[in-house]
């Protein structure tokens, strides 16, 4: 019998690099303690209440003692991810609006599923930072949103957007997490 | 002693609890440990947040044992109390005995 599997992913969606694997064990080790002991639905009950109440904890340490050049690495790499993200975004609805017209069903399908590709480089991301991929893909999209919505409250006439592209705007942090984690809970549990 | 210096609630709790059981202990036990004295049942992962505080703190120190197969071939990250973390408790206490000295709990309607 094994713990269940999406909160085996949840965990290790979140955990951080250097103590995933510990925390994985203590929650297998306690988990089959209970499943012996009251029995399976107490035992999965038990472990998705653990999985759920460990994501906030978990999402703010790292033991990671990284140097600052590695640190400065990641920032940059942060950064270039989410350059390509915006003008791959750009690029593509910019494309759509010139071939179909700014209100065609292409467009709006274009729209949808935006938040779809902040969801793939949210992975990407994880991939190429190797560890710790949400905490990262959460620093950036927290600046990328920083970057728009400073300039707005600071009254820049540039800065002025419809209700929507602000929804689409703050939709990236979690979506860009969202595909980190998923990214991390594969890797981990494959 | 500064502000930063003091523990909180938790991080005295979880240093108590590797005193009582001990140098080696890990993750789950001192969770299960908690949460048998406490009667309240703490998440693994504030468990080990607070663990690493601690370390960062110099109050434990940690290393990873081997792999077991009841643990699902996981290692464990073992603790151990550090001579700070003995001071720091002592300093916690004394600070408690001095605050309930003179006060009675008796009369007190709760």
């Amino acid at each position: 019998m094994r713990p269940p599997t999406v909160a085996q992913a949840l965990v290790a969606a979140v955990a951080p690099a250097t103590d995933y694997e510990v925390i994985a064990g203590d929650l297998h080790e306690e988990y089959v303690r209970i499943l012996t002991t009251l029995g399976a639905t107490a035992a999965n009950r038990w472990y998705w209440a653990q999985a759920l109440r460990s994501i906030p904890s978990l999402l703010s340490y790292s033991r990671s003692n990284a140097s600052a050049l590695r640190r400065i690495g990641v920032a940059f790499t942060a950064f270039g991810a989410l350059v390509a993200m915006l003008v791959f975004v750009t690029a593509i609805g910019m494309l759509l609006r010139a071939l179909f017209g700014s209100d065609s069903l292409p467009v709006w399908f274009w729209y949808c599923i935006d938040s779809g590709s902040a969801v793939v480089f949210g992975a990407i991301l994880a991939i190429l930072v190797r560890s710790d991929g949400p905490r990262v893909a959460f620093g950036a999209s927290l600046f990328l949103v920083a970057c728009f919505v400073v300039p707005a409250l600071a009254g820049n006439p540039h800065s002025q957007a419809p209700l929507g592209a602000w929804i689409q705007l703050w939709a990236v942090i979690p979506a860009m997490c969202i595909g980190a984690g998923l990214y991390q809970a594969v890797k981990r549990t494959a | 002693m500064a502000k930063g210096e003091y523990l909180g609630e938790f991080e005295h709790i979880v240093l108590l609890t590797i005193l009582r059981l001990g140098d080696g202990a890990y993750g789950a036990m001192i969770r299960a440990e908690i949460e048998r004295v406490t009667d309240r049942s703490p998440a693994i992962g504030a468990v080990h947040a607070t663990l690493e505080r601690l370390e960062r703190k110099g109050l434990v120190s940690s290393w990873i044992g081997e792999p077991t197969a009841e643990r699902g071939g996981k290692a464990k990250r073992h603790f151990k109390i550090e001579p700070a973390g003995v001071s720091a408790l002592k300093n916690a206490r004394q600070i408690l005995e001095r605050l309930h000295a003179g006060v009675s709990l008796r009369n007190v309607t709760a």
